[in-house]
């Protein structure tokens, strides 16, 4: 066994740590300190995926001939590491993460050649139209229909919980094209150039926090290029289930984790407990605060040997394993959070929130966001598959070792 | 990074596999427990032919110069076949410190015979409700001559009532509590006044109460002075082969919970496909993941020198706290059935319970992690 990265991974880490202590702006830096969403501030988060194009940074997990960085999975989570030491906002994951590498594998010449630039350089972002209204965990019974007419598809119908999709300017999407057979054989995925085609309407829904990071979005009659689609007509399931290999998968999670659990800390070491002294010192505290660092440690530890290619991340049951656990720890990390802010959770700081607001929080930055980030912190066990779907799919793994 | 184990570990671990398998099923273990041998001496000998019992010490004393770390992938296999035999107590404690001792001749000579298998020892080292910590032995070694003298109690002491030498976790000076005044010393179970309460434990090991009234222990016995960090990395080492153990018993349970719930029917279709005992197994399934990633990455901390207390907390935390989750989850999926002696899930579940409440329980380790970065 070896625990160290080496010599050339450590000088690897030392570039990339003096890079991103020059090169983000105040209001990027704000923004990080801002996030209460695995989506940061668009504009901020924008601009920041810029300039690590300019370095030539914006891909890590890419092939060099995309304009990847072509780094070694070590070398990818060390960079996540750095930037969430430094409460970077994490730069969107639609396109990166998502369309970006179902293109290069799945996608025609002529898409990677139109939408992968634009992806790479921050200029476009996509939103995810998956989910309807009665089509969410049970995503292959989605309506949103598509009708061929010559080179074009009409499409009628609606998508919620399209991700800010009032800031999109390109759309990936699910659509019925047939509704004889198999439900899952009757969707076709496309590639929608514009969001603002005649007839389709993007409405933003307020969320529990108050800011309006999803949409539904509606289509009457609109018509786009044919030349959109991924993959045969009727064939978008496999498509989808390929895309939701990359939303689920590949995560750096626990530097962001253990960045929350010393700020935990560091909170309350300034926050009096009713027994006396501070709360940092008081034993319940101090009992349920190791539990959860243990926890985030065990999610270290596991992250540790999937980027070392352990046989454990080989399990088909890993990216969903993955999934429940590092959505609950967000989960748990925020309801300690709240617990150590106590009644400074309670006003509500939308002005505060905003960056380059001219609001001062009321209290100070972990107070502002503790209340924000738990709410929104709810999603994540909704999202990507809500972790019932998922236990669902970790048990069945179970089973059919047994069949 | 490498989180693979060696050729060598790997052959070694499968050399114990193919022999428990062959001879230590469950039906055998019951068997050997009901014979009433403490364990199977077959087994050790086993052990100590397949170079188990050396692997742990270094080569000038007839070991392989391997560390209790090295161990790790043969302690997970003991576990999955909830061996009784005493592998972390006589080598990771009772070894450990027969090598912390340097060039003591006794310990010199018991730990060749430790390593061939021709001897055995146990340590003594738990008090009253069980220590968490070190600093909390209070067993009292009066000076006397050379020597001092031992008066009062250790309990749960491993193999100690088969033991051919013991070793004693005692305090020189101070009190309970204080990290300075402890020592180890090396005390031939046979002398005056050691007295055995012996017993079987929950989960099939044999142990004993050990008391010690007005026992004489030569200057030439105190094997280690100013003893507290060397208990503290003895008690480290024994932690991480308990932890391989148990997280062996977590992956047989989960595998025999799995293959249950695809097999026993009810309402005409197999219980594992009613979602809430589905996603009772795939909580086993993750936690068993999060327990096996911890053992593993603390297992490569350990090798490379460098497991702090604070990572034996998490290790020995989580181990315990998710052993627990899968044993109880295992027990209810099996329904009245789970509950019966006659069935390997509960003895797994008194395996890692058993885990759970030495050196430290769950809530012990939490609050140490929880108290300072």
């Amino acid at each position: 066994m070896n625990i160290e990265f080496g010599p050339e991974l450590e000088s690897f880490r030392q570039e990339v740590a003096a890079f991103l202590d020059v090169a983000p702006t105040p209001a990027i830096r704000e923004a990080g300190k801002k996030t209460t969403s695995v989506f940061a501030p668009f504009e901020q988060v924008m601009a920041w995926h810029k300039i690590l194009h300019a370095k030539g940074w914006a891909a890590p997990a890419w092939p060099k001939q995309y304009g990847g960085t072509g780094w070694s999975v070590e070398q990818r989570y060390i960079f996540a590491e750095e930037c969430r030491k430094r409460e970077l906002p994490p730069l969107l994951p639609n396109g990166l993460q998502m369309v970006g590498p179902m293109l290069i594998e799945l996608g025609s010449e002529e898409q990677k050649r139109k939408h992968l630039p634009g992806i790479l350089a921050g200029e476009d972002y996509w939103t995810q139209g998956y989910s309807e209204p009665n089509a969410g965990s049970d995503l292959a019974s989605l309506q949103c229909s598509a009708v061929s007419d010559g080179d074009d598809y009409i499409i009628n119908g609606s998508k919620i919980w399209t991700t800010l999709a009032h800031h999109s300017n390109r759309m990936f999407m699910l659509v019925r094209t047939s509704k004889t057979g198999k439900k899952q054989e009757g969707i076709t995925f496309l590639l929608l150039e514009r969001t603002d085609y005649p007839g389709m309407e993007i409405r933003p829904i307020i969320g529990l926090d108050g800011f309006p990071e999803q949409c539904e979005v509606f289509f009457d009659n609109v018509r786009v290029p044919k030349s959109g689609r991924v993959g045969a007509e009727n064939d978008g399931w496999s498509v989808a289930k390929h895309l939701l290999k990359h939303e689920r998968g590949g995560s750096a999670a626990s530097p962001a984790m253990l960045h929350a659990i010393d700020r935990i800390r560091h909170t309350a070491q300034q926050t009096p407990s009713p027994f006396g002294g501070v709360l940092a010192d008081d034993p319940v505290f101090q009992r349920d605060l190791g539990e959860l660092e243990a926890d985030v440690m065990s999610c270290r530890h596991f992250e540790q040997l999937a980027i070392s290619g352990h046989p454990m991340a080989r399990d088909a049951a890993y990216p969903s394993v993955n999934k429940t656990m590092n959505s609950e720890l967000s989960q748990r990390i925020s309801i300690m959070m709240t617990r150590v802010s106590g009644i400074e959770t309670v006003p509500q700081q939308l002005e505060a929130l905003v960056v380059g607001s001219n609001v001062a929080p009321l209290g100070d930055d972990f107070d502002l966001i503790a209340m924000p980030y738990y709410l929104n912190t709810r999603a994540t066990s909704i999202y990507a598959g809500s972790n019932e779907v998922q236990r669902d799919l970790i048990a069945r793994t179970v089973l059919a070792a047994n069949r | 990074m490498d989180f693979n184990f060696t050729e060598e570990q790997v052959m070694l671990r499968d050399g114990v596999a193919r022999y428990l398998d062959r001879n230590y099923d469950f039906d055998a273990r019951q068997g050997l427990l009901r014979s009433g041998a403490a364990w199977s001496k077959e087994t050790w000998s086993q052990f100590a032919e397949l170079g188990v019992l050396a692997l742990p010490f270094p080569e000038e004393v007839g070991g392989l110069g391997g560390s209790a770390a090295t161990l790790v992938p043969v302690a997970e296999t003991c576990g999955e076949h909830l061996t009784v035999e005493p592998l972390a107590f006589a080598l990771a404690l009772a070894g450990g410190a027969l090598v912390a001792a340097g060039d003591n001749a006794g310990a010199r000579a018991r730990l060749a015979d430790l390593a061939s298998g021709a001897s055995i020892g146990a340590f003594a080292y738990d008090e009253g409700r069980g220590l968490a910590a070190p600093a909390q032995i209070a067993l009292a070694a009066t000076a006397s001559g050379d020597g001092v003298t031992l008066n009062g109690e250790k309990r749960l002491v491993f193999g100690a009532a088969q033991a051919d030498f013991l070793v004693v976790a005692a305090r020189v000076a101070g009190k309970a509590g204080d990290a300075t005044g402890l020592a180890l010393l090396l005390v031939d179970p046979k002398t005056d006044g050691v007295t055995f309460t012996p017993f079987r434990t929950q989960d099939g090991r044999s142990a004993a109460h050990v008391r010690f009234d007005n026992v004489k222990v030569a200057g030439a016995d105190v094997l280690v002075r100013d003893a507290h960090d060397v208990i503290v990395r003895l008690v480290a080492d024994a932690i991480l082969l308990l932890a391989a153990e148990a997280v062996g018993a977590m992956s047989a349970m989960m595998r025999i919970t799995g293959a249950y719930a695809t097999t026993r029917k009810q309402f005409g279709v197999a219980i594992g496909t009613f979602q809430a005992v589905a996603h009772r197994l795939a909580d086993m399934k993750i936690a068993l993941a999060r327990a096996h990633a911890t053992l593993t990455y603390s297992t490569a901390l350990a090798e490379a020198g460098r497991l702090t207390a604070r990572d034996v907390s998490v290790l020995k935390a989580q181990v315990g706290k998710l052993g627990r989750a899968i044993a109880e989850a295992a027990v209810q999926t099996h329904g009245g059935v789970g509950m019966t002696d006659e069935l390997s899930v509960g003895h797994y579940m008194k395996r890692v319970l058993a885990f759970e409440s030495m050196f430290g329980a769950a809530d012990y380790h939490f609050r140490m992690i929880g108290k300072a970065a």
